[in-house]
This record gives structure tokens, sequence and C-alpha cells, in this order.
């Protein structure tokens, strides 16, 4: 059997994983990044509004602080962010930023030529430094450019199909390229994971088609928990139709969400920041306006950008114009767009550290995939972009640090008998032709995360979903597939990537059915009110071959005693 | 599925080029016939067509919103992106789907972009930043920002690559996006470079290859203006030689005039 070996692999091209070699590598580590898509193709280059970092470039009447930073994001999380790591995320994150202009983003500035800061959802400052609306697009380009000057070599359109675990520790990963007819086993010492988010098991979601949440369930799979995932945001503007993010930059400049009877309907829901309230409660209150009869077509509210004008709308939101005019047909400058909430981000993932370890020695997650936790039960919006650079520098840094520490010998058999599963796997599924296909257990999964554990859930709706994903699971298992060659193969990528989506499908459903409170984006119309008595405490769902089982963990609180979230 | 007659003008008829190499022959056309649905686009169809008609159709894709450049490919004899292409404009005809241009093909719609990416790497693209101390951020006007802000757009798509004359001739051309990218760096205030960049694209298989014929600014799904880049370096590259030039000649009438 022939092996790869480098002492860090980093599985995933994204913010987080692109940060994260930089470090490694510079700390003098054989690095290499793996990768399903080209890493400039990942779902990070879509992020639009800003990142947020307590520069103070803005003048208002108060001095922003790393310290005001932190409490917003403690505040905006419900109070179930673990302190200390936000207290390192706002300190750090300053530093992160600076680096990044200094590699080539091409900020927005003050007036005196400073990166400019706009104001963000649940922020008492305008903080979110941007360029223009396509922040992330710029920040993933000039780490890409980074990596390229650094020559870190990248496993482009490779897919990882599991991590190879032995004794106790995670010895690297058994993957394919996606082109060729070959799995190929991996040694590595450290292996970190950076593969994003797991928007893509709801119909509606902002995110990329490719986003299904792999890397959690490969964490998953060999017996590391998953922590709070039933914590999934839903961001109030996507535009109708494909639900592409219409970005809370957006309000941030001033734009207004009205309903069909021309009412600015945050008034009654987050009197004092109005459409700039955080966007659990945006998002609640806008899917309310439409359930309740008062959106058009029963479907979608309107967000209006006229009054800004077309100056304005050109210098500062130029992508978001162009994005409604290509996917709907509307030039924001005349018409308001037709927007509606979708699910955008997934707070929950891999339990770590600062510094990126796991539970499981070896193994390591940074960005979207891990939990530190930094967004507790609700992300505030500029604050992820944050986390991908801050914790993935850190995941780098402590990787490349223990690293030198040991170096052993791992065993191949463990890869073989990997590697030997998989192959009758794929032998065994394309011997069922005849088997349902992956697509139709796929989209009946998706529509029933949306109804059943969206943005409002009930124990009745929670159960029969659990019950339904049960069923989809069996059913699972009678999949069948027409090809049995590796390469190009769609369905066996979408059968593996299916199979992940399955079960962290069932772990949000379960945390959400026991977790019985309100908190964030959690909300249950059964029980409408924070618990902190019973539920200030993380979940942490293992496998086991009945479904999901549920441990809690306390949450750290430093300074910042839980109040009441109030807007 | 429905049934689909030729008289229906809501049916999506593509008929896709395809290429496998271990078949015989290699190369084909398939038609496929795909319902469709108000808003749809094209990327949505073909997804569709692998799902429920071939497997083995294959073509990249990732955001589904214009802005990773996955899904460039040939669309009745047009480059653009399929996510960004409403179906409705196809309807009633039949669409004819080829990969891009230029590309070795590996299978059906997903071509080889590795010389591409080589281009790139070539011109060392990242900023090579002036000294700065590490604690706060170079000084920037937005006017000056606002002059790079174009070219910052680019998602490297390679659909410029694909109208370049200048590319289907010589592949060594640095190309379209390439060049634009040179440029964005040789703009930037913070960048030291300038000859070096200059330099690098001063030849045939830089800006002189270039036709000025504007395929690639008329083509870009990002209005990206490439071709102003080429013109704007070249401007830049023969005033550098008639100074140079000047230069030597006042030099040399120098020592001529101290004789
Ligand atoms: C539309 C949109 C707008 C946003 N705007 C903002 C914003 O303005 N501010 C903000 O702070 N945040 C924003 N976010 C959130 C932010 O973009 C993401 O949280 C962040 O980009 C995640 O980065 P990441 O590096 O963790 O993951 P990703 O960028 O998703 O990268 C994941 C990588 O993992 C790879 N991968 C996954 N699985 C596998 C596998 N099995 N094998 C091999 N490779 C694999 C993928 O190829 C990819 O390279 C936005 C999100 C969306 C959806
Ligand atoms: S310049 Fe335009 S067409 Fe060329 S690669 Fe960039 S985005 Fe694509
Ligand atoms: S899928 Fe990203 S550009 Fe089309």
């Amino acid at each position: 059997m022939e092996f790869l070996t480098h002492d860090i692999l980093i599985i995933g091209g994204g913010l987080a994983g692109l940060r994260a070699a930089i470090e490694a590598q510079k700390a003098g580590r054989d690095v290499a990044i793996l990768s399903k898509v080209h890493p400039l193709r990942s779902h990070s280059v879509a992020a639009q509004g800003g990142i947020n970092s307590a520069f103070d470039n803005i003048p208002v009447p108060t001095n922003d602080s790393w310290e005001n930073h932190s409490f917003d994001t403690i505040k905006g999380s419900d109070y179930l962010a673990d302190q200390d790591a936000v207290e390192v995320m706002c300190r750090e994150g300053i530093e992160r930023v600076i680096e990044m202009e200094h590699w080539g983003t091409l900020f927005s500035r003050t007036e005196d030529g400073r990166i400019a800061q706009r104001p963000f959802g649940g922020s008492g400052f305008p903080r979110t430094c941007y360029a223009a609306d396509r922040t992330s697009h710029n920040l993933l380009h000039v780490l890409y450019e980074q990596v390229v000057g650094l020559r870190i070599p990248v496993y482009e359109e490779w897919h990882a199909l599991s991590l190879v675990v032995d004794e106790g520790q995670c010895i690297g990963v058994l993957a394919f390229p996606l082109f060729e007819e070959r799995t190929v086993p991996i040694r590595a010492e450290a292996t970190i994971l950076a593969t994003g988010g797991y928007g893509r098991i709801y119909l509606r979601s902002t995110n990329a088609i490719i986003n299904t949440g792999k890397g959690c369930y490969l964490a998953y799979q060999v017996g590391v928990p998953l922590e709070d995932m039933e914590f999934v945001q839903f961001h109030p503007t996507s535009l109708f139709g494909t639900n592409i993010l219409i970005t809370e930059g957006a309000r941030g400049e001033g734009g207004y969400l009205v309903n069909v009877k021309g009412e600015r309907y945050m008034e009654r829901h987050a009197p004092h920041l109005m459409e700039l309230g955080p966007r659990d409660i945006v998002a609640r209150a806008t899917q309310r306006e439409i359930d309740e009869g008062r959106g058009f077509e029963g479907q979608y509210v309107h967000l209006d950008l006229r009054h800004l004008g077309r100056g304005k709308i050109m210098d500062h939101l130029p992508g978001i114009r162009q994005i409604a005019m290509d996917f709907a047909g509307i030039d924001p400058i005349l018409n308001p767009i037709p927007i509606q909430p979708a699910q955008h981000y997934s707070m929950g993932g891999i339990p770590t550290n600062v510094d990126g370890e796991t539970p499981l020695p070896g193994l390591y997650a940074a960005g979207e995939c891990a939990c530190v936790s930094v967004h507790g039960a609700n992300r505030l919006g500029g604050n992820s972009l944050l986390e991908t650079l801050v914790f993935g520098a850190r995941a780098g840094r402590k990787a490349a640090s223990n690293v030198k520490r040991k170096k052993r010998e791992s065993n191949p058999l463990a890869f073989q008998k990997q590697s030997e599963a998989f192959q009758s796997c794929l032998h065994e599924l394309s011997s069922r032709q005849e088997g349902e296909p992956c697509f139709r257990l796929r989209d009946e999964l998706k529509t029933l995360m949306t109804d059943q554990v969206g943005i409002f859930r009930r124990e009745s709706d929670l159960l029969s979903a659990k019950e339904k994903i049960r069923e989809l699971k069996e059913r699972f298992g009678r999949i069948g597939l027409k090809q049995k060659n590796l390469d190009f193969n769609n369905e066996w990528i979408q059968y593996l990537e299916l199979e992940g989506m399955l079960h962290v499908a069932e772990v949000i459903t379960e945390g959400a059915l026991t977790r019985k409170e309100s908190r964030g984006s959690h909300f249950r119309t059964d029980y409408p009110d924070r618990d902190d008595e019973h539920w200030l405490r993380h979940t942490l769902a293992y496998k086991t071959t009945e479904g999901a089982r549920l441990e809690y963990k306390e949450v750290t609180i430093t300074n910042y005693p839980p109040k009441e979230r109030t807007y | 599925m429905r049934k689909l007659t030729v008289m229906d003008t809501s049916a999506l008829i593509l008929k896709i080029k395809r290429y496998n190499p271990e078949k015989d022959p290699p190369r084909w056309t398939e038609t496929f016939n795909v319902e469709t649905k108000k808003g749809m686009n094209l990327l949505e169809a073909l997804l569709r067509i692998q799902d429920e008609q071939d497997p083995t159709l294959s073509f990249r894709y990732s955001c589904r919103g214009a802005v990773c450049g996955s899904c460039a490919m040939k669309v009745n004899g047009k480059l653009v992106l399929a996510c960004r292409t409403p179906v409705e404009g196809l309807l009633g005809e039949t669409t004819l789907i080829e990969p891009l241009p230029f590309f070795p093909v590996i299978r059906d719609l997903i071509v080889d972009m590795s010389l591409f990416f080589e281009h790139y790497r070539g011109i060392e693209p990242y900023l090579h930043g002036k000294p700065i101390p590490s604690d706060c951020e170079y000084m920037m006007m937005e006017s000056e920002r606002k002059e790079i802000d174009p070219y910052i757009q680019c998602i490297l798509c390679g659909i410029c690559f694909g109208v370049c004359p200048a590319f289907g001739r010589d592949a060594q051309f640095l190309g379209p996006a390439i060049l634009a990218k040179a440029y964005r760096f040789l703009r930037d205030p913070r960048d030291r470079r300038e000859k070096e960049i200059l330099n690098g694209v001063n030849d045939h298989r830089g800006v002189w290859g270039c036709n000025t014929v504007f395929q690639c600014v008329k083509a870009c799904p990002k209005e990206v203006p490439p071709t102003h880049a080429i013109v704007k370096m070249r401007g830049r590259i023969l005033r550098y030689r008639f100074t140079s030039l000047f230069s030597r000649f006042l030099s040399m009438s120098r020592r001529i005039g101290s004789r």
C-alpha cells in the first residue's frame, strides 16, 4: 500500500483551512491541504458583509474596544458562548484582520484612509470591516495568494473519506482523488478539519451546494461528539427563489424591511434596533409576518433599498445589486428585493478548545465545522469570518508545536482495513442497481428539516422528524448505485455525503427535541422562554447504533454573568 | 416525468457534448429534456439531469451564486457561468452545451485548468508589501481602492481565456485574467514592486501578445476589464523605455558636451 505522508494534513481549503496551513507552514512543518473543490471555490468565497474587529476607526461618541466586542458577542450568543474563547477571538482578531490587510485585502476605507467599518446586527458599534460587499471573496483570494507564495501543496478535488484512528490517536485520513480510480491513505501526525458548515441539509439555505457537513460526520463517525448542533442560524434576508444571501450589510447601510401592508414591521419586534436587531430576532419576526399572512404571495417580504439612492447602492452594495439583477431580475435602485428567511450558519460542530484541539488526540478542527464555542446559541454577523482566521491560525500553530514533540510509526493495517471496507461497500452498492436512488432521500430530508426542524420548533414536529429520519436511515441501507467505478462517480459522492447528512440531521433533531427552552436561534413555541437553571449548558451528542446519545457540559463564564437579552 | 413534445415551449432541451476517454467513441453528443420551473437556472437543470437521468454527467459547481468560478461553459456558442444563466431564455429550441474551449477536457464539461493556474503562479500573485509596523494598517485612500477594485472582482473562472484569440493561438500567453491580476498589484500603493511586474509582462507572452479585441472585457461575468489593464501596462512600459532612452540620450549628450 502506497502512502502519502505529511506532518500536518488540513482538510478544507476555505478561510479556516488556508489560515491554519499558513501558520503551520511558517512554523516549519510539512503541511498539505486537501479539498474536494479548488480552494477558491470554497463556500468562504461567498461571504459578503464583513468581518468584526474593534478598531474604533469610525468616530462615535464612545470608544470601541475588544471588551465591548466580547460583550456584544456573548449577549448575542444568549450567554451560551464560552466566554474565555470569545475573549481570545475578540482580542486576537485585531491582529488577524490587520495581517489580512498587510497581505493585500482591499478593504473599503474611511476618509482618512483607514479600514472602513459599518454597523452590523447586534453590535453596539460600527465594527464590521468590509471590502464593499465582497469581503470574503477578497479575504479568500488573499489567503490563497499567500498559500501560493509559500508553495503549500494542495490536493485539489480530493474527497476525504474517513479518519483513520489507531490506539486512540488520529493518524491520518483515507482520501480519494475525484477523477482517479484509487483511494489513497495519507499519514499525518496532525489532521485539521476545516470542512465548513452543514447548511445543505436544509431545503432553503444560503450555503454553497457543497456544504453538506461531511467533516462533522468524519469526526462523529470515529467517536468524537458533536456540540450544540441544535443551534442553527436562519438568516432573515435570502433572495426569494434561489435563497442566495442578501447581506445584513444592506440593512447596515439603512435598508428597510417592509410587509405587504407597507409597514416596517421591525417596529413591533425590536423597536430600538429596528432592522439591525440580531439575526434570530429579525428572522423570526420575518417568518411570523409571512406565516400570519402579511407577506407577498404568502411567501416573502420586501427589503427596500430605494431610499439609499443610486450612489450609495453602487458604492457600498454593488454585489447585492448584481445578485438581485442576475437572480431575480430586479434592480434594487428601482424596486424592492423579495426576501425570505433561510438556513444560514451552523453554530454547532466539533468541540475544540481555544487551540483547535478536539477530544481525539491528533485531530484538530477550526472554522464553521468547529464549536469552540464563540457563537453559543446565535452568531453575530461578521464574527464567523473572524473565527476562521483566529482559530484557524491557532489550530495551525498548536498542531505545529505538538508535532515536533513526538514522531511515531503509524500502523499501516489500520489504513488497509478501511480501504478494503470502502471497496467492498462500493461493490455491494453497485450490485444493487435497482435500489432507491440517493437524491430522493436527500430531497425528502431537506424538506423535512426546513418544515419541522426550522425557525419555529415544537415537540410534535420534532418527534415526527425523528421518526422520519430513522425511516430515511433504513431506506439508506437499501440504496443502489448504477456505477461501480470510483472515478467521476457522482452517485457515490452523493451517497457518501448523504450518509453524513442523515446523521447530522439526527443529531440536530435530537438536540432540539431534548432542549426544552428557547435560546438564541433555537426557538421552541412550546417552551418560549430561556431557562438558565436547566439549560445553560452545551449539548454533546455521541454516535451510537441506536442514534445520538446526549450529554451536557458547563458553559465557561468569566466576566459577563447571564442577563436577559433584550434589544 | 412529463412527456415533452417538440412544440412544447416550456421544454428545455439540452444537447450536451460528452467526453469519456474510456468509451468508444470517446466523444459524442447527447440530448436531454428537462422539466423546468420558474426562475430556474442552467446549473439547476444540469443537476437535475445528473439526479434523475444520467448520474455520469460530469461538471463542476459549488456556490450556485456566480461567485466561486466553478461552472464556466459554452452555451449556444457563448461562454457563461451556468448558475448565472436563467433557462427562461433557452426554452423551446435546442441548446448546445460544450466545455470551456482551449483547455484540455477531462470529462464531459470538466476541463483541466492547470495551465491557467500555472500562469497565475507565474506572476507571483501576492502582495509584496512595503515595510510597515505590524500593529497598524497601510493608509490608503478610497480613490486608490476604487482604482483597483474592478480587477479584484475576478473569480478566476477562465471564461476570458476561452474567448481570447491570443491564448487560443499560444497557450504560453499569460491570458487576460492573469494580466489583470498583475495590474492589480502594480496599481496597489502597498506593493513595492513596479519594474518586476512590468518586466514580467513585457513580452509576447505578456501584454504584447494581446490583440486588443476586447473579447475578454465583453465576456467577463464579473465586469473585469483585462484589456484596459493590458493597455495601461503597455503605456507604462513605453513610458519607461522612453524615459530610459531619454536619460541615456541626456547622459550621452552631457558626456559629449563635457568633452
Ligand atoms: C452567503 C453567506 C454569507 C456570509 N457572510 C458572512 C459575513 O459577512 N461575515 C461573517 O463573519 N460570516 C459570514 N458567513 C459565514 C462564513 O462565510 C463561513 O462561516 C465561513 O466562510 C466558513 O469558512 P470555513 O473555512 O470554516 O469553511 P468553508 O469555506 O465552507 O470551507 C470548507 C472547505 O472544506 C472542504 N471540504 C468539505 N468537506 C470535505 C471533504 N469531505 N473532503 C475534502 N474537502 C472537504 C471544502 O472543499 C472547502 O474547501 C456567510 C455565510 C454565507 C452562507
Ligand atoms: S477576468 Fe472575468 S472572465 Fe476572466 S477569469 Fe476573471 S472573472 Fe472570469
Ligand atoms: S457554481 Fe459558483 S460560479 Fe457557478
